[in-house]
């Protein structure tokens, strides 16, 4: 509705004439619901009139192949799949950007001046609160662990998690908690024992948990989780306790952009103060500047769960993900734990 | 007329200039050499480093290379300055195990690493990076095939660092320049102090003071100081010369002019006419010895004085043999043999004035009238040598003694005697006229032989 007034009150704005000559086009590629990012587009539709934006919301998978193969390459790329966003511009790919904005971003959160972390969204454990009745919930993976293993009848098909194989966001979360402790894989044998059911992404588990079929979920995005949760009051929203993974979705200008300057103006928009402002604001992705005041703010984050937020570091360590060899080790080793346990 | 052409500033300057320049030149291709050498040799054991930890990784697995590709390698690749990176692990055969360098590496360097660790800077689609290859034999249960890590990574790190430890080269270079510079003015100035301080010495002394300089000076300068003291001395001599010329010819004058003022005193006392007209003989002959002593001061301060000599081609034994019958015509000579000696057949010529000519030989002879007994004889002759002509003038004379033949040609000098009527300034005039023509004088005398006197011309060469 909000969406349709701002378009109506820019119509108005505009000669229809000039709207339609003189506006440049910018294509825009990203793994990012839209719906989420709504209000961001309309501010910075709002703050670049003369730019026709297209935001097109598609798979991980398929965002980085119209990357690396469609021509005229997209403009701007944006995804989750960490490992193969930094793969794309170590082969290449990206152009820097270096406006005041690029320059000002922590150091900690962007690659080369090319690539840019520009959200900060927890990882978190789901629960319905039919499983709180039955046991304590858990707070830590150690937790759920616990509860996987001594009610494992009670949970068994009703857990809910990535599927590594299918998914590029769930394949480096798993990677980045097996680096973190070998009691991983206890873990992955557990839920393998309660014969866990893997998702595609966070909106199937979401709806898993919505309609009941499922009672826990491990993983998911805290970003769609929490925004959902405040519709769905049978569902809470935890973040693990010792330790929470921190996602970051990464966006790039590509090197072969056809329209690069309107490129380098979005992702400057994505990296400044009113950019962050919006995403702290009005969308559940969470602002990485310390400065930005909002409800949604890593700073915020930070004071709720404390110092245990490790954010997926974005640096060349990320592309041992994607090396084909490790990710075969990896799923080979996924597949005898996931069934080890069987009975 | 003192022309300034530039400044020891700008000399020294542009000395500085071009040595720093060579040098200079030398200098930063090395640096830039060697500054890009260490760089290569730090991030060089950066891909070594990341080489060794992909290959502490591999194991073998089924008859194949298995690797659990290290997270830390690629961090060790990438290094701080986030350089894309590259690797390859290649079996064998030469395939492609795993890795994201799509085939760059051929053969012939597969062929290279087998013999040790590769380097090399080669470009990977269109921009340069540094690769680094060696070969692993490992032990696996079934193969014990090599394999080969190959890992490499953009330059933008080298660069960065080489252009670092070169432009802190250059400016290292540039203040030292720059100091060197200035050391060098300051250099100047300290060195051109004693310049300053015999400036000064020279500006505040009066225009007549021409005593000698009393300055410390470096060793560079004492030639110039001393070539100033020589001239100095030069001019003192030449003041104390025209000096004593002056205060003898007032006195030369001053003698007969007091006779003349006697003589005619007395003469006014007398009422007698006699005594009038012996002293009015006795003014007419002191007035005209007094003519001609004014007329031989005047020509000498001419000679002495007159501005360059208009020579002329002359037969000097013509001039010579005018001027000799000329003489021997005159009532002085009646008394005297006054002839000429040997004359050379041919014309003798030289580069002469033949008025300054004349005078020397009149001159010359006047002396020897005046200053040898009646009856004498006084010869004039010409001798041509290989490239000189020798006028010699010689008498029977009573000549002079030894310590007097120096100084007989300094004006007012009577070779020691007092009774002749001679002024003392004729062999001074022959002198100045000998040095008008380059010509060399010599006298020689023994008591009882009579003076020899020669005069050596230098000699125009034979016309062809």
């Amino acid at each position: 509705m909000r969406r349709w007034l701002t378009g109506l009150v820019l119509l108005c704005l505009l000669p229809l004439g000039t709207w339609a000559q003189d506006r440049k086009p910018l294509v825009v590629e990203a793994a990012l619901d839209r719906q989420v990012v709504a209000p961001l587009l309309d501010a910075f539709k709002r703050a670049h009139p003369d730019i026709a934006l297209q935001y097109h919301d598609r798979s991980t998978l398929e965002v980085d192949r119209r990357a690396r193969e469609v021509r005229p390459a997209p403009d701007v790329v944006i995804s989750s799949a960490m490992p193969w966003q930094l793969a794309r511009v170590n082969e290449g790919l990206a152009q820097p950007v270096d406006s005041a904005e690029a320059r000002d971003w922590p150091a900690w959160a962007k690659w080369r001046n090319e690539v840019f972390g520009f959200t900060f969204e927890p990882i978190v454990t789901v629960y319905r609160l039919d499983l709180a009745r039955h046991m304590i919930p858990p707070t830590t993976h150690a937790d759920l662990h616990t509860i996987l293993t001594t009610q494992q009848e009670l949970l068994r098909g009703r857990v809910t998690t990535y599927s590594p194989g299918r998914s590029g966001v769930g394949y480096t979360l798993f990677q980045q908690d097996a680096r973190y402790s070998p009691r991983f894989w206890d873990l992955v044998a557990a839920m393998g024992a309660a014969e866990v059911n893997l998702e595609d992404n966070t909106q199937a588990m979401l709806d898993g948990l919505t309609e009941g079929r499922y009672w826990v979920g491990y993983n998911l995005l805290g970003s769609y989780a929490m925004h959902w949760a405040q519709d769905h009051p049978k569902l809470i929203v935890q973040v693990p306790q010792d330790y929470a993974l921190v996602m970051m979705r990464m966006a790039f200008v590509h090197r072969d952009a056809p329209h690069p300057t309107a490129a380098k103006a979005f992702v400057s928009f994505l990296l400044g103060i009113e950019g962050q402002r919006i995403l702290a604001g009005s969308t559940p992705l969470f602002s990485v500047l310390p400065g930005v005041i909002g409800p949604y703010t890593a700073q915020r984050l930070r004071d709720q769960v404390g110092e245990r937020l490790y954010p997926i570091p974005i640096n060349a360590s990320l592309l041992a993900f994607v090396d084909p060899l490790r990710r075969k080790a990896f799923m080979t080793r996924w597949n005898r734990e996931i069934r080890i346990l069987e009975p | 007329m003192i022309i300034v052409d530039g400044t020891l500033k700008r000399r020294l300057a542009v000395w500085l200039l071009a040595t720093v320049g060579v040098l200079g030149a030398f200098l930063l291709i090395e640096a830039y050499t060697s500054a890009h050498r260490a760089a290569d040799r730090a991030y060089d054991s950066q891909l070594e480093a990341a080489g060794l930890t992909i290959a502490e990784a591999i194991q073998w697995q089924d008859g194949r290379p298995i690797v659990e590709m290290p997270a830390a390698a690629f961090q060790i690749l990438a290094t701080n300055q986030q350089e894309r990176v590259f690797y390859a692990i290649l079996d064998a055969t030469g395939r492609e195990v795993t890795g994201n360098l799509d085939g760059t590496v051929t053969p012939e360097w597969q062929r290279a690493a087998q013999t040790g660790p590769m380097w090399m800077t080669v470009q990977h689609y269109g921009s340069p990076i540094r690769l680094h290859g060696r070969e692993l034999t490992s032990a696996g249960w079934e193969s014990l095939d090599p394999v080969q890590i190959w890992v490499g990574h953009t330059l933008s790190g080298r660069d960065a660092l080489a252009s670092d430890l070169f432009v802190r080269t250059l400016t290292r270079f540039l203040t030292m320049v720059l100091l060197a510079g200035l050391l060098m003015l300051l250099a100047i100035r300290t060195a051109l102090g004693p310049v300053r301080r015999l400036r000064q010495l020279l500006r505040q002394r009066d225009a007549d003071d021409v005593s000698p300089l009393y300055a410390r000076v470096p060793g560079e300068l004492y030639d110039m100081a001393d070539a100033l003291n020589a001239l100095l001395a030069r001019q003192r001599e030449g003041r104390d010369a025209l000096l004593r010329f002056t205060a003898d010819a007032s006195h030369q004058l001053k003698t007969p002019l007091a006779g003349l003022q006697s003589t005619s005193e007395l003469a006014l006392q007398s009422e007698r006419p006699d005594d009038w007209r012996q002293a009015l003989e006795t003014v007419h002959r002191s007035a005209a010895r007094t003519s001609r002593l004014a007329g031989q001061l005047l020509s000498l301060a001419r000679l002495r004085h007159a501005e360059e000599a208009r020579l002329a081609t002359v037969d000097l034994s013509v001039v010579l043999r005018d001027t000799v019958m000329e003489w021997a015509e005159r009532d002085i000579a009646q008394h005297h043999d006054l002839g000429l000696g040997s004359l050379p057949e041919t014309p003798v010529r030289i580069q002469g004035e033949s008025w300054s000519l004349r005078e020397m030989i009149g001159n010359l002879i006047d002396n020897a009238l005046r200053y040898t007994p009646p009856d004498s004889e006084i010869t004039l002759s010409l001798e041509r040598q290989a490239d000189t002509v020798l006028l010699v003038i010689m008498d029977n004379g009573p000549g002079v003694s030894d310590d007097l033949l120096g100084r007989l040609h300094q004006p007012f000098e009577r070779g020691g005697r007092q009774d002749t009527q001679g002024s003392g300034l004729g062999l001074a005039i022959v002198d100045s006229i000998a040095r008008r023509h380059d010509a060399v004088l010599s006298v020689h005398s023994a008591p009882g032989h009579g003076l020899w006197i020669g005069i050596r011309f230098p000699l125009l060469p034979e016309e062809t």
